[in-house]
């Protein structure tokens, strides 16, 4: 059996480091700002890893721990450079690195077949396929799927630990 | 402070030697020698259980004399590191003499060996020395010398391996290869018994970790027979090897914390007085391996030992950042159980007291172990950051701590640092069972007093910015500056705290980060509110940032009203209209996104009653409350640069779609494209610029403009252009201006016209046109009309300067207006004319001199594509009544329209007769014409005119049917050529509606479609005046060559039988006359002149005197005679004859001789004679037929 596991937080940040979602899992709404701030800051260790792993020509997803505060945050890069941050409950156990991937893999399919929305793209220039503004607004209020896709990753995350 | 290697133990190698060589000088010198050769470096351990050879880059091996071993007792239970026992016994024989070997030496040799060879993974070595002076004389005694060692090697050598070894002792014992066998030797020694001692004892562990599940077994036995086997690899400096270990023995703690089963262990944790605030990472502050073996090692101290452990073994492979890295992860991990677990045991803030403690000294002791140290850039980046990790969580647990004792107030950002699930006061009410305080120095302190709280907080806090910024870490460093200014907010430090929190959105804006952007923004706010200062400026745009900021998705997220945030932004909006209202200047803020325009037609309507246009527009405003506002605004821009500005007051915008029909009350018809869109809050504009200008590096994405199409208004005011109905070549030219004021009752209107090409009009010559009853002023650059009635058009002549450079022009046209309908509004018409400089036709004039007569033939052609209908041309004589010219105009036998086109010319004869001769009063030539476009404007508007007569409502319309029918002309030119012979219009392809202008066009196509005779047709003819100045001529000669039939015969008149061959007598006179000659050389009596009688060399062959000079004089005529001889029969013209003026003698001009002008004419230019051929004989040639 894994060892439990508990989300915190997930965000997800477009290849030009601009915030799509940032969806938070604990309760007390004080948090947020914590949530907000530890997405913001990732992204100085994730380019610190993407360095290194350029450096190595890895194309390696899966970035791995990126630190620890209080919550333990990992970290994942999608080939199109959209990162996904994971804040998990910290625990004295032992985080094995498949379950961070299988979770972030989850939420880059999530991530992936929102973005496929082909009305995203309704108001956008038709000029400009690769458009920022589009893959950025995959987040917004008015997709509901979007939210409810990694909502439900999260409770399938915590589920068998509550079963 | 331990620094973890001097614990350690080092390989050791034992020697044994007889006493009487240990004591002698020789040995100390060997001995020197030998550790001289150490450390070992470069050794290859081949394991058996290992797929690598794993290299030692260096080993310190320590050399001692097998007796002071030799009192170690084994007795101890524990397992210890196998390098405890020495790895190698090496026994040293100094022997020449084979005798000396064979009697005492392999007897001492053979007492040693059986001793060695007992011992349990222990390699031996014997060690020959060799003297370098018994060497010198072996080589004389060749075969007695190396029988000692292999004497030796027989003796002692039972397996294969060869251990023994000779060392040739020189006093230059630096040279290595003198040194390199033994070297090797004692490698090969010491890595095989190592082998040896670590493959038993790691059998021995993985029989004990076999037996796991057994009862009995230990973890903490057999923990400690693990790390003996990580102590050995970290004693042999096999560092990853120790490392993998103890990480495996972490592993196996964990499946051991996972089943529960902890009963090998003491309590979690039984805190020691100085538990927190001792180093983290020593080994040495208690005695661990003891505890361990006891069974009594606390969870807190097992763990300590563990990753002070680890560390240390990183450190021996200096990867000090994984210290680091370990630290942090183990100290935020383990904090948290205890925190959750012993909450109550513990002395209160025991946890955050010694997580504090634990993560300075690790930054602390990590700087000790990177001195000396050099990094890579990346590396050091690195370190610095996960120190920054460290110092942080150090942060992070006087946030705690500031949070229960009430030196911080429990909320973000410093509630950050609460663990989330403990619920937040519960901390609060800890019961402190434990009767032990925390010892934490700064902790204390801090507990104590605010102030020394504030300082260390703020220190711990600069100190982790500076290492995020040296790492690199900008993001890390931006949250700690935010956390530094609450805290000034709480301490009440207001004014820095302003200054950071409305520094820091700019950090967060440009990624999008609107929710930190927010967050800090209404920091700012509340704090900008709680000091009380002036709204200004900069609370102004602080505010508009974080409006826009707030309508973000992400931009509420962080607000900590929650739900009522719809009612602190409306506070916050209040307030910008009342800062907007009371700000002493104007301000202007650029595209902010809480709006956005949108035209949802791109065409502007007009206005039945007035002039003007509408433009409807839709805002979206993106604000939760409506912004009360003053006006809105949308400028269009025109195709020359050209703005009109729609605007509409609107009290304010509502949340979501306002729909907006903005009035532009002077826009002229065309194409505009949206240029920019206002939105004017008391002295607030705010301002979206829609089509930035092309120019500039522009990365955003590039939309198409939003086009506007204004239509045109047949009843507004207008202003065309066109060439003056009467251009007169020669005096000023102008143009005329046709105002017309459409449905308006026009107060005033300014007009203006600039050309670009410079060309300047006179404002002070302009002219209106007679017949109107209009009030012009004149102005140095303006014209300005008064009290024009509706539908009234008025003709403004304008002269300007000379133009002719050009052939058309461009002028703008600028009409400022006021109506009596509404007096209050100046409209503004911005319009762009072109006309016409250049003249419709182009003129070319020929003058023939017959006497008193002159002939003159004017060729007209077009100078444009277009048709022009001349009706009449007119050579009118400028001088006073009746001067003696007498001016005859070729009578045409009807007065008929004349066409010219520029492929067909027309051409306009006129016979001038001077009775006189005197006089120089120029001449005009009149023409009168009309293009042909104009032409038929003015047929289709008369009969328009005669249709719509029947009707009121019709008459409205007359300017559309205009439009309807010239833009159907427009299309297809075949009606051009019927109707220019016979003035029948047929409009092609108009399709009529139903309804009353469709009943019009067909009864008006029916009207246009009949003949009419168009000289009659009343309209307007233009007029060019051509002045033409009456020519002149010094000398006018009349040539004429008589053919006398006889010189002889009486009667000459009596026509005579010419023949070819037979010369002719002719007589040549030449009259000259004055009459033609300029007023001012009418002194002149006589020129000198030449004849020259032309040669036709075919015709005539010319003798005499055919070529000569004469003096001219006014009316008289020069005779001479010549001999002409016709060369053929036939009609012949006789020949001509040149006449040329000859310069005048002794008058200059220019350095040139003055030629008089001279013009002559052939009074027989059109005789000829007959010339019959010459009778007597002829020769006719009689074709035979031959040739056919």
């Amino acid at each position: 059996m894994p060892p439990q596991l508990r989300l915190n937080a997930v965000a997800f940040v477009s290849s030009q480091n601009h915030p799509i979602l940032i969806r938070t899992f604990s309760q007390p709404k004080q948090d947020e700002l914590k949530y907000h701030y530890i997405a913001h800051t990732s992204l100085d260790v994730i380019d610190e890893r993407i360095t290194a792993a350029g450096a190595t020509k890895s194309t390696e997803c899966y970035l791995g721990l990126l630190y620890v505060e209080d919550v333990a945050v990992y970290g994942y890069m999608t080939p199109l450079k959209v990162k996904i941050i994971i804040a998990l409950e910290l625990s004295d156990n032992v985080v094995r690195d498949i379950d961070v991937i299988t979770i972030s893999q989850a939420l880059h399919t999530a991530y992936r077949r929102s973005v496929a929305n082909p009305f995203l793209r309704l108001h956008a220039p038709s000029d400009n396929v690769t458009d920022h503004a589009v893959v950025v607004s995959a987040g917004s209020q008015k997709w509901k799927l979007f939210r409810e896709r990694v909502d439900e990753i999260c409770r399938a995350v915590t589920l068998p630990a509550a079963a | 402070m331990n620094n973890g290697t001097t614990t350690t133990q080092r390989v050791t190698i034992t020697y044994t030697a007889p006493p009487n060589f240990l004591a002698s000088e020789h040995w100390k010198q060997v001995y020197a020698a030998l550790l001289s050769q150490l450390p070992l470096r470069n050794l290859h351990w081949k394991s058996s259980f290992r797929p690598n050879i794993r290299t030692i880059q260096e080993l310190d091996v320590t050399f001692v004399s097998a007796e002071t071993r030799r009192d170690d007792s084994h007795t101890s239970q524990i397992p210890q590191t196998v390098l405890e026992k020495p790895l190698l016994n090496a026994y040293i024989v100094v022997c020449d003499d084979a005798d000396t070997y064979k009697n005492t030496v392999k007897k001492q040799i053979k007492d040693w060996h059986s001793n060695v060879t007992q011992r349990k993974n222990q390699e031996w070595l014997i060690i020959h020395v060799v003297r370098p002076d018994s060497k010198a004389a072996s080589q004389r005694l060749f075969q007695i010398k190396t029988s000692v060692l292999d004497k030796i090697k027989a003796d002692f050598n039972v397996e294969k391996r060869d251990r023994c070894v000779q060392l040739v002792w020189s006093y230059d014992h630096d040279n290595p290869t003198a040194w390199a066998e033994f070297i090797n030797k004692v490698k090969e020694g010491l890595l095989c018994a190592f082998d040896a001692a670590i493959t038993q004892r790691e059998e021995e562990v993985r029989r004990s970790e076999g037996q796991r599940q057994m009862p009995g077994w230990n973890f903490c036995t057999f923990f400690i027979l693990k790390e003996s086997l990580a102590t050995s690899f970290e004693g042999m400096n096999l560092h990853e090897d120790a490392l993998d270990t103890y990480n495996e023995l972490e592993a196996l703690f964990f499946e051991v914390l996972k089943e529960k089963n902890l009963s090998w262990f003491g309590t979690l944790i039984t805190p020691a007085p100085k538990d927190d605030s001792v180093p983290l990472l020593s080994t040495s502050k208690k005695p661990y391996r003891d505890l361990i073996l006891a069974n009594t090692i606390t969870i807190f101290d097992f763990r300590t030992y563990l990753l002070a452990r680890q560390c240390i073994i990183l450190r021996g492979m200096r990867h000090l950042i994984e210290v680091a890295q370990k630290s942090v992860a183990f100290l935020s991990a383990f904090g948290r159980r205890l925190r959750e677990v012993e909450q109550g045991s513990l002395p209160k803030y025991f946890v955050e007291a010694w997580a504090y403690a634990s993560a300075l000294s690790v930054v602390e002791q990590c700087d000790a172990w990177a001195k000396g140290l050099e990094f890579p850039k990346v590396a050091l980046a690195n370190f610095n950051a996960l120190k920054g990790e460290l110092i942080e969580l150090a942060r992070h647990q006087l946030d705690i701590v500031g949070i229960n004792v009430g030196h911080l107030p429990s909320r973000p950002p410093f509630s950050i640092a609460l663990p989330s699930r403990i619920p937040r006061d519960a901390s609060n009410q800890v019961v402190d069972q434990s009767s032990q305080k925390i010892t934490q120095a700064d902790m204390l302190k801090a507990l104590e007093d605010k102030e020394t709280f504030y300082s260390l907080y703020s220190k711990i806090t600069n100190r982790a910015i500076e290492l995020y910024a040296a790492a690199g870490r900008r993001k890390f460093a931006l949250k700690m500056h935010g956390s530094l200014a609450a805290l000034d907010v709480h301490r009440g430090r207001l004014s820095s705290a302003l200054q950071t929190f409305s520094s820091l959105p700019a950090h967060y804006a440009p990624h999008g980060w609107t929710s930190l952007e927010a967050y800090m923004l209404s920091q700012a706010l509340d704090i900008h509110a709680s000091v009380g200062k002036a709204k200004d400026r900069d609370w102004v745009y602080i505010l508009l940032d974080f409006l826009k900021a707030y309508i973000q998705d992400l931009g509420k997220d962080l607000l900590l009203t929650g739900p009522d945030h719809v009612a602190y932004v409306t506070g916050l909006v209040d307030a910008l209209t009342a800062a907007a209202r009371d700000a002493p200047t104007e301000m202007t803020h650029h595209d902010h996104p809480a709006f956005s325009v949108e035209i949802p037609s791109s065409d502007a309507k007009t206005v039945e009653k007035r002039d003007g246009a509408i433009l409807d527009v839709n805002i979206h405003c993106s604000l939760p409350c409506p912004l009360p506002i003053d006006e809105v605004s949308v400028t269009l821009s025109g195709r020359d640069g050209s703005k009109i500005i729609f605007v509409d007051k609107v009290s304010s915008l509502e949340p979501g779609k306002n729909a907006l029909s903005l009035f532009c009350h002077s826009a002229s018809a065309g194409t505009y494209s949206l240029h920019s869109t206002q939105v004017k809050m008391s002295n607030l504009t705010l301002q979206w610029v829609h089509s930035p200008p092309p120019t500039g590096k522009q990365s955003r994405v590039k939309r198409p403009p939003v086009l506007v199409r204004v239509p045109r208004d047949l009843h507004a005011v207008d202003v065309r252009l066109r060439q003056p109905q009467r251009i007169q070549l020669g005096t000023a030219p102008s143009i005329v201006a046709v105002f017309t004021s459409g449905r308006n009752e026009i107060r005033s209107a300014i007009l203006k016209l600039s050309a670009p090409s410079g060309v300047k009009f006179l404002y002070k010559d302009a002219s209106a046109s007679s017949e109107d009853q209009v009030l012009l002023e004149h102005g140095t650059d303006s014209a300005t009309l008064s009290d024009i009635a509706p539908g009234q058009t008025i003709l403004l002549s304008m002269p300007h300067t000379d133009a002719s450079a050009y052939h058309a022009m461009r002028v703008n046209i600028t009409v400022e207006y006021t109506t009596a309908a509404e007096p209050d509004v100046v409209r503004i018409l911005q319009l762009v004319r072109y006309v016409l400089t250049a003249l419709p036709v182009a003129i070319n004039v020929e003058d023939f001199f017959r006497g008193t007569r002159l002939f003159t033939r004017f060729t007209l052609s077009s100078t444009s594509p277009q048709h022009v209908r001349i009706l009449s041309t007119e050579l009118v004589s400028q001088g006073p009544g009746d001067d003696g010219l007498k001016i005859t105009k070729c009578i045409s036998p009807s007065r008929r329209l004349t066409t010219i086109t520029p492929a067909q010319p027309g051409r306009f004869l006129f016979q001038l007769d001077s009775a006189r001769g005197e006089e120089r009063d120029p001449l005009h030539l009149k023409i009168r014409y009309r293009m042909l476009r104009e032409e038929v404007e003015q047929v289709m508007e008369s009969i328009i005119d005669d249709v719509i007569v029947e009707s009121e409502a019709l008459a409205l319309r007359r300017p559309e049917i205009l439009d309807i029918l010239v833009q159907a002309l427009e299309k297809d030119p075949a009606w051009v050529s019927l109707y220019e012979v016979t003035g029948e219009l047929v409009i092609p392809n108009v399709t009529a509606g139903e309804d009353d202008i469709g009943q019009a066009l067909v009864q008006i196509k029916k009207l246009l479609d009949k003949s009419r005779r168009l000289e009659e047709f009343p309209g307007e003819w233009r007029e060019i005046i051509i002045p033409v100045d009456v020519p002149q001529m010094h000398i006018l000669a009349a040539a004429s060559l008589r053919i006398s039939s006889n010189p002889f015969s009486a009667d000459p008149s009596k026509a005579l039988d010419l023949f070819a061959g037979q010369p002719i007598h002719a007589i040549l006179t030449i009259r000259t006359s004055f009459h033609w000659a300029p007023m001012e050389d009418s002194h002149t009596k006589s020129y000198r002149m030449r004849f020259d009688v032309e040669e036709l060399s075919k015709d005539w062959l010319v003798s005499g005197r055919k070529r000569g000079d004469f003096v001219a004089v006014d009316d008289e005529t020069f005779t001479t005679s010549i001999t002409l001889i016709a060369l053929h029969h036939g009609e012949l013209a006789l020949p001509k004859v040149a006449v040329t003026a000859l310069p005048l003698p002794g008058e200059h001009r220019m350095k040139a001789q003055m030629l008089p002008s001279c013009e002559t004419y052939q009074i027989h230019g059109a005789q000829t004679v007959l010339v019959l051929p010459r009778g007597g004989r002829s020769t006719f040639v009689v074709s035979m037929g031959d040739s056919a």
